[in-house]
């Protein structure tokens, strides 16, 4: 009866962060894939162009849409954003947000994200607009595009950032982080693209550059796998060291929930395209692996902020230090340690109530 | 001006928790202890209690990550770490950074909340009876016995290795 009401007693002293939920997982998301997809297709549009051959207007208007199936990355983003606000507890206040950048993250990110919505909406405005005096090939609009380019990177190694720079979770505080989001957001970026530009008719699922872009996700597939597989490996090791800290219970409970997905959508695309090559042009399988890994990308984020554990207040781990509760990985000092501990308990199992 | 700090004495806690109803009463006019900035840690079975306040850090993550400056620190008040409400916009960043846990969100003001030693009249020390938590000089504190822990603790952090 009492494990029912204190649930804590359970997982003794480890409690995952509850601050930040799924509402900053889907601002983390969309900031990630916007920014992924806004860099791909920057590239594809640099090193193919297919938006040269191709002009797609809607509804008899005199705007081509054909560049903004590539550049729509901004607009993710923009939809983004406001969940941030959603979580803050004055919304009102959000503008407040820019008010450190020196040493905060959040506010840097405020800069960072607004920057790469400005620029990026720009470009995404002028691919459409008809006007040949935005078309021109001026050395400023290239200088743009790079500064543009270079907010998309920042924004998307940015969400890992902000999580590496909370110092007392140590799931979240290591490099390994931000890489695993930059390259999830390239992944989800580039799935994304490959779904606009099929949809809207730029390319199709046949043609040779489909192929080509089919192969660079699932190479960045393999890399994503990398990336995650050395993160939660080092991650095991440092728990080993550590001596049953926060890391197990990622490992053990957390990814049985959300890892599933996650190697569903970086295994499963992979073996749709062999299904489909056996089904010869059905785009509804590659549409299918496409929603796969996309949902993967929003549980890696939610995994990732559900698991964060801190480590235990050090006055907590004094006390039970003090009193003999905890166990030490020596067994000559466990020895030693059971004969000063209160009531002879030595290992007993931690119990607190806030 | 001497710089004061909260002590906390945690052989002399008695878990009565008064601290935190005294608290909630002086901030917040209700008696409500999820809404005080003193929270206290029980090992019920064991009959070990924690009182657990701000550290006042001097490198304070909390000032560091706030993005609004909200979390600032006032060295003319006792060096003490504190947040300005009419600034915070209750992003939660300071409670996630803090190794501490201490911050707490304020579900009905919506701001979050910490530790601002009472304006230097801390409410929990004045109401504390058995004397486990005090208000003293920070160079005039049991320097002896703190060595003395260090040691242990340094002793069984390497053991632990």
């Amino acid at each position: 009866m009492t494990e029912f009401n204190y649930p804590i007693r359970q997982a003794r002293h480890l409690k995952p962060q509850e601050h930040w939920g799924w509402i900053v997982a889907i601002y983390l998301y969309l900031a990630g894939m916007g920014a992924g997809s806004f860099i791909i297709g920057t590239l594809i549009d640099w090193s193919i162009g297919p938006s040269r051959f191709i002009r797609i207007p809607i509804l008899n208007l005199p705007f081509d849409f054909s560049k903004a199936t590539l550049l729509w990355g901004p607009i993710l983003v923009a939809i983004g954003a406001p969940f941030l606000i959603l979580d803050l507890g004055i919304k009102k206040r959000f503008l407040y947000a820019c008010l450190n950048p020196r040493t905060s993250w959040v506010a840097r990110g405020f800069i960072i994200l607004s920057a790469f919505m400005i620029f990026g909406l720009i470009f995404l405005v002028k691919s459409s607009f008809p006007f040949k005096w935005l078309h021109g090939e001026s050395v400023l609009w290239h200088i743009l595009e790079i500064i543009a380019l270079a907010f998309a990177f920042a924004t998307a190694l940015y969400t890992g950032v902000l999580l590496k720079a909370t110092k007392s979770i140590p799931l979240w505080n290591t490099y390994g982080l931000p890489l695993l989001f930059l390259v999830s957001a390239l992944s989800t970026g580039l799935m994304a693209i490959i779904l606009s530009m099929l949809g809207s008719g730029l390319l199709t699922y046949d043609s040779v550059m489909m192929k080509i872009l089919i192969i660079g996700e699932e190479g960045l597939l393999v890399l994503e796998g990398i990336v995650l597989h050395l993160f939660l490996s080092i991650k095991l090791k440092a728990t080993k060291h550590a001596g049953g800290s926060t890391r197990i219970i990622w490992l053990s409970e957390r990814l049985t929930l959300f890892g599933g997905v996650i190697l569903l959508s970086l295994l499963f695309p992979g073996l749709l395209r062999n299904i489909t090559s056996l089904f010869r042009g059905e785009v509804v399988f590659m549409v299918l692996a496409g929603t796969l890994l996309l949902s993967g990308g929003f549980f890696l984020r939610l995994g990732v902020l559900r698991a964060g554990i801190r480590d235990q207040i050090p006055m907590k781990r004094w006390i039970e230090f003090q009193y003999g509760l905890i166990k030490n990985p020596k067994p000559e000092y466990r020895r030693a340690q059971g004969r000063s501990a209160i009531g002879g308990k030595s290992e007993t199992n931690l119990k607190f109530i806030f | 001006m001497d710089e004061k700090v909260l002590v906390v004495d945690q052989q002399k806690c008695t878990g009565c928790r008064q601290c935190e109803l005294v608290c909630s009463v002086y901030h917040t006019g209700s008696s409500n202890p999820s809404r005080s900035r003193i929270k206290v840690v029980k090992w019920e079975e064991e009959g070990i209690y924690l009182p657990l306040i701000c550290n006042h850090c001097e490198e304070a993550y909390c000032v560091e990550v706030c993005p609004t400056k909200a979390c600032h620190r006032e060295p003319e008040n006792n060096n003490r770490v504190t947040i300005d409400e009419k600034l915070c916009i209750g992003c939660k960043t300071c409670i996630i950074a803090c190794p501490f846990g201490h911050p707490f969100f304020d579900i009905k003001d919506r701001v979050t909340r910490k530790c601002d030693y009472c304006d230097g009249d801390p409410q929990c020390v004045v109401f504390c009876n058995p004397k486990a938590v005090s208000f003293m000089d920070a160079d005039k504190m049991d320097v002896a016995r703190r060595r003395e822990a260090a040691i242990k603790w340094a002793d069984f952090m390497k053991q632990g290795r």
